[in-house]
């Protein structure tokens, strides 16, 4: 697939900003950056090429507004949709760019999780054949992830053109999705948030939100805690994914996208997260400059300062795993049976089913699952934490002796863990010695 | 005939990794690579303590500056922390600036030719991301002659290296800006090339020619004279890991026949001060003859030339070093570089590829771990198990790693083992 010239409209937004970034150096395309106005699209030009660290892809980035849209998409190879995340702004775009749109110009929607099948619909039956979900993570020159996913109308050999584009041109860790609510990353990633979240919650007398991220710490295969991710992310996008998972699907996880009472009180006070000051955590500047970072105690309803929570089996593992010594890490865990240490066993066995529920339903493969939750969260995939856990035979006796009883009679644990092979990552960079 | 030196194989950590940010440290590294290398030789650490046992087996540790960048010297001894299997075996650490892995390599091969010991491991290593950028080119200066070219420089490195950019410039009459578009082209292919290598640093990152032209901007800063961050190897955590072996220990342990052989070796050394460097060989054809002649030390104790090597690794730390490596290797003679890269002689798919790997621009260079790195690359392309980078022919290959400025060289050739056992 030759892509020479790309329209990415909503160019000022992070994604469309770092997409662009991306469309204008490893494809070396010229990419109209189309934004509301002249002066949002120059700032963003300037941010585009700061995402990819070169300057001189400056000169394939174009300033536009929706006034020029005839132009760009008319000379447009490709237009990559990108604006605020609602089916009536989307399909409002798509009725505008439809009339100049050339045959054969493919159009890809950023979005992270409304129904491609849909949103195609808005096109004519001529155009429909060129449109389908293309999803990148933030921020796409780290996290290379692409979910494509195709509606029923996409034409089976242009998704497969683009998917060859995507993988050798732009370099994305490409897989193709369902269209199914949020696609594969975040439903996988957000079950594991959102049930940490509900932890949080159940566990509130204990600490809660601090509480339930010292037990799900970087020691347990990810960057940052699940629910620092979800005060990163911001409370009202994280509502927005668990919301339209958990009302459009019905798998056995169900319950567990159901955001907690005291979140969606955050978000009626504007308390989003790290974007608006405070959410889930509060980051305070002392006189010095250095930062204080206070939590919301769900049991008082006020912030506090952050609890330096010392858990035997963690402080145990990171020891383990600072000196590289992984198996000794992992027994460490699964010989401990405080409250601590089980719930964190218990939240990395069920993601392990999660992802591969998830991947057989609507992933590419097996893998899928792997490759998206490395590259597009960077946490530790779902098959090579039953590598970490000593493979398959280890991994199903330590979920049957501590998943709940039922839990397991919701899940075939035997027909879930039948013939899974090993992980194609290794699990040992992403179990962090802290 | 000199008795064969034959290599086993080997392993290296993902240069993408910073180990800092990983909270672990030099244990948990040495570990990784020896654990790695370790499976794929098909030795275990029983085998270590058997072989140990009838004093067959030796390690060689090269790492430059350990002691400034994580606080640790006696690094032969330390891996007696990585395995008790270690406790006993004779190792040492051996340390030349960044040819610190070669020098190990060397002081292995020297071993197990004098038959002191049948079987030889090799771990190169170097964590350069516990400090700061300041920091970590301080450090490095201790390469240069601290006194003179290093103490109150910021980043004294990319200083000499631009340096030896002006000096070629000079030496052959050279066009500065086709020059400098020369160095971009260097640049951009190791980048390309580090795309295919699972290990490398920079599998992720945009290069260009344009970017790469682009010097003296916010995304490409001068760094050291002309040079830009573009013509710069990277600052990088890791280790690598290799094994090599007597033709008696292949004989008595080893299936297969079909390991390469060390088939030449050259080290000398030039005057430490990059102008000392620069006034000896003012009337030298060569900018760098004592690098040329660790080449020509090669080919003649492997009774090869240019013709008969079918790749390179070569020590990019700068595009300037890359860039006279090409006559130093006699792809061209010196002055006339500039044909084999515009000509694409050196890409991937040219007659003569340099840095097939991504070299240390594209794979990273952890000071320590680059020689044993190419190494383990030739090894790996001779034998046909460089996957995504693989060449279609690799017969034999040749290594230059070098130390300073230029000032300690060391060559390898590396190539398939004609006679069988």
């Amino acid at each position: 697939m030759n892509i020479k010239t790309v329209t990415v409209i909503g160019a000022n937004g992070t994604m469309g900003c770092n997409v662009a970034g991306i469309f204008a150096s490893f494809g070396e395309a010229k990419v109209y950056m189309v934004c509301r106005d002249l002066e949002a699209a120059k700032k963003a030009r300037i941010k585009a090429t700061m995402t990819v660290k070169a300057e001189a892809i400056a000169k394939n980035l174009i300033p536009k507004t929706y006034d020029d849209l005839e132009e760009c998409i008319s000379k447009s190879d490709l237009i990559f949709e990108s604006v605020f995340e609602d089916s009536s702004i989307k399909k409002e775009v798509y009725r505008k760019i439809a009339k100049y749109l050339q045959p054969h110009t493919v159009i890809g929607t950023g979005t992270s999780g409304l129904s491609i099948n849909e949103l195609s619909e808005c096109f004519d039956e001529k155009i429909r054949p060129y449109y389908m979900g293309i999803h990148m993570y933030n921020p796409p020159y780290n996290m290379t992830l692409c979910e494509i996913t195709p509606s029923q109308y996409t034409d089976a050999n242009i998704l497969k053109k683009m998917k060859t584009y995507l993988r050798s041109v732009l370099l994305r860790n490409v897989e193709e999705i369902k269209d199914e609510p949020a696609f594969m990353g975040n439903r996988i990633g957000f079950q594991f948030i959102n049930e940490a979240m509900q932890y949080a919650e159940i566990y509130k007398d204990n600490g809660g939100i601090d509480y339930i991220d010292s037990i799900l710490g970087p020691f347990t295969g990810r960057t940052m805690a699940p629910l620092s991710t979800s005060d990163f992310v911001g409370l009202d996008v994280h509502k927005a994914i668990v919301d339209n998972i958990y009302n459009n699907t019905n798998d056995y996880a169900h319950e567990t996208f159901k955001m907690p009472r005291f979140a969606i009180k955050l978000i009626s006070e504007n308390k989003l997260g790290r974007k608006s000051g405070c959410g889930l955590y509060q980051a305070l500047e002392n006189s010095d400059g250095s930062k204080t970072i206070n939590v919301y105690d769900i049991a008082t309803g006020n912030y506090r300062a952050r609890e330096k929570y010392v858990f035997p089996f963690a402080k145990q593992m990171i020891q383990e795993l600072k000196v590289g010594n992984y198996t000794s890490a992992f027994e460490r865990l699964t010989n401990n049976h405080s409250i601590e240490a089980t719930i964190c066993i218990q939240f990395l066995i069920k993601y392990v089913i999660y992802g591969l529920v998830t991947t057989k339903s609507i992933g590419e493969n097996i893998y899928s699952a792997d490759n998206v939750m490395a590259t597009g969260f960077n946490w530790v995939p779902p098959l090579a934490v039953i590598d970490a856990f000593g493979g398959v035979n280890s991994f199903k006796k330590i979920a049957i002796e501590r998943l709940p009883k039922d839990f397991l009679s919701k899940i075939d644990i035997d027909e879930i863990l039948r013939n899974v092979p090993k992980s194609n990552f290794d699990y040992r960079p992403f179990f962090k010695a802290k | 005939m000199q008795k064969k030196i034959y290599v086993l194989g080997g392993a290296q950590t993902d240069f993408e990794r910073n180990w800092s940010k990983e909270g672990k440290g030099v244990i948990a590294l040495l570990k990784e690579v020896i654990d790695d290398g370790l499976r794929n030789i098909g030795l275990t650490y029983g085998d270590i303590v058997e072989l140990n046992k009838q004093d067959k087996i030796a390690c060689f540790v090269g790492n430059f500056i350990a002691e400034y960048y994580v606080n640790q010297g006696h690094l032969g001894a330390l891996l007696t922390e990585v395995n008790p299997a270690f406790y006993g075996v004779p190792s040492a650490r051996y340390e030349a600036a960044c040819a610190s892995g070669s020098v190990a390599l060397d002081a292995a091969i020297t071993k197990i030719r004098a038959e002191d010991y049948e079987i030889a491991l090799v771990i190169g290593w170097e964590l350069m991301k516990t400090v700061d950028a300041k920091s970590c080119g301080d450090f490095l200066g201790r390469a240069a002659f601290y006194e003179d070219e290093g103490v109150g420089i910021d980043f004294p490195f990319p200083k000499l290296f631009g340096k030896l950019a002006d000096a070629t410039i000079t030496k052959y009459n050279l066009d500065e800006k086709r020059y400098l578009d020369n160095l971009a082209k260097i640049s951009v292919t190791n980048f390309a090339n580090a795309k295919r290598n699972p290990n490398a640093q920079t599998k992720k990152w945009f290069m260009n020619e344009a970017q790469a032209k682009t010097r003296g901007t916010s995304t490409n800063d001068l760094i050291g004279g002309k040079l830009g961050i573009s013509d710069c190897s990277q600052v990088t955590d890791g280790a690598a890991f290799v094994a090599i072996a007597s033709e008696k220990f292949v004989k008595e342990n080893c299936t297969s026949n079909e390991f390469p052989i060390v088939k030449g070796w050259g080290h000398r050394v030039a005057p430490m001060k990059f102008d000392k460097k620069m006034e000896e060989s003012s009337a030298n054809d060569y900018i760098l003859p004592w690098t040329r002649q660790a080449v020509l030390d090669a080919y003649r104790r492997a009774n090869m030339n240019v013709d008969d090597i079918d790749f390179f690794e070569t020590h990019d730390c700068f595009t300037s070093s890359e860039f006279v490596a090409i006559s130093a290797f006699g792809i061209t003679v010196p002055g006339h570089e500039n044909e084999a890269i515009e000509n694409g002689r050196i890409a991937f798919d040219g007659d003569k590829p340099i840095n097939p790997s991504g070299g240390l621009i594209g794979c990273g260079h952890p000071v320590g771990a680059s020689g044993v790195r190419m190494f383990l690359d030739l090894f790996k392309q001779v034998t046909g198990k460089a996957e995504g980078y693989q060449l279609k022919i690799a017969d034999n290959g040749m290594m230059l790693n070098i130390g300073g400025s230029a000032t300690t060289n060391y060559v390898f050739i590396i190539g398939r083992n004609e006679v069988s056992l």
